[in-house]
């Protein structure tokens, strides 16, 4: 799945109101990209639409960078299609 | 169903802000379907505007919150002698007719996702079959 971390990146830079070229992969959401706690819901909301998955409460806490979102959606995509 | 009392009770907002007249269907925490009548005494009228009535679209988006706070509502969760605050986090909402005088608005609300202490809800407000605005709101819960 090569495009995930791109398509990821640009929601995330659409939530946040940002140039998707600012959402690197280690960049902090809440302390770099002006992330609040309504952002990761819409994110993992987002993400749950587009891939199909359904992502518990208690992964939010983990949305704190791109590289760690997409390891969630990594992670769910492929419990869904076991 | 639920009348203007039942919705009164439920509802922190009061006169003159009550944007919903009834409520038509109500699936608790799943789907709500509510009725807000709109006529010529709407203070807001006044101004908006004074040659042509026009409901301001912030208050359709009122309507829509005001019906979502209905539909996550449960008598356990919101004890009445607790009071809960509701904050409207983030709007995204697309206006496509207006809406004025003798127009009954019918706002369809329905959970996209919801946590513990906030949800997001993906709602729309039609007259007639005509859809007037759609769009989503985040909001967080606080109970107190």
């Amino acid at each position: 799945m090569p495009d995930l971390e791109n398509e990821i990146r640009n929601m995330i830079a659409e939530i946040v109101e940002k140039d998707p070229s600012e959402v690197t992969p280690d960049a902090k959401f809440f302390e770099e990209l002006g992330m609040d706690s309504m952002m990761a819901l819409e994110i993992m909301a987002g993400m749950e639409k587009k891939y199909k998955i359904t992502i518990p409460e208690e992964k939010l806490t983990k949305l704190t960078t791109l590289r760690e979102t997409v390891a969630v959606a990594k992670e769910y995509l492929e419990k869904t299609n076991a | 169903m639920l009348n203007i009392e039942e919705i009164q009770k439920i509802l922190p907002q009061k006169f003159p802000f009550l944007m919903l007249d009834r409520v038509l269907e109500l699936e608790p925490g799943k789907k709500i379907t509510a009725l807000k009548n709109v006529s010529i005494n709407e203070g807001f009228f006044a101004g908006h505007f004074p040659d042509m009535p026009v409901m301001p679209g912030a208050l359709i988006i009122e309507a829509m919150a005001q019906a979502a706070i209905i539909m996550f509502y449960s008598p356990e969760k919101n004890p009445a002698d607790k009071k809960t605050a509701y904050y409207l986090g983030a709007v995204k909402v697309r206006f496509l007719h207006p809406v004025s005088v003798g127009d009954q608005l019918k706002i369809t609300v329905e959970p996209i996702k919801v946590i513990s202490g906030a949800g997001l809800v993906k709602a729309k407000a039609e007259v007639g079959d005509k859809e007037v605005a759609s769009g989503e709101l985040s909001f967080s819960v606080q109970h107190g």
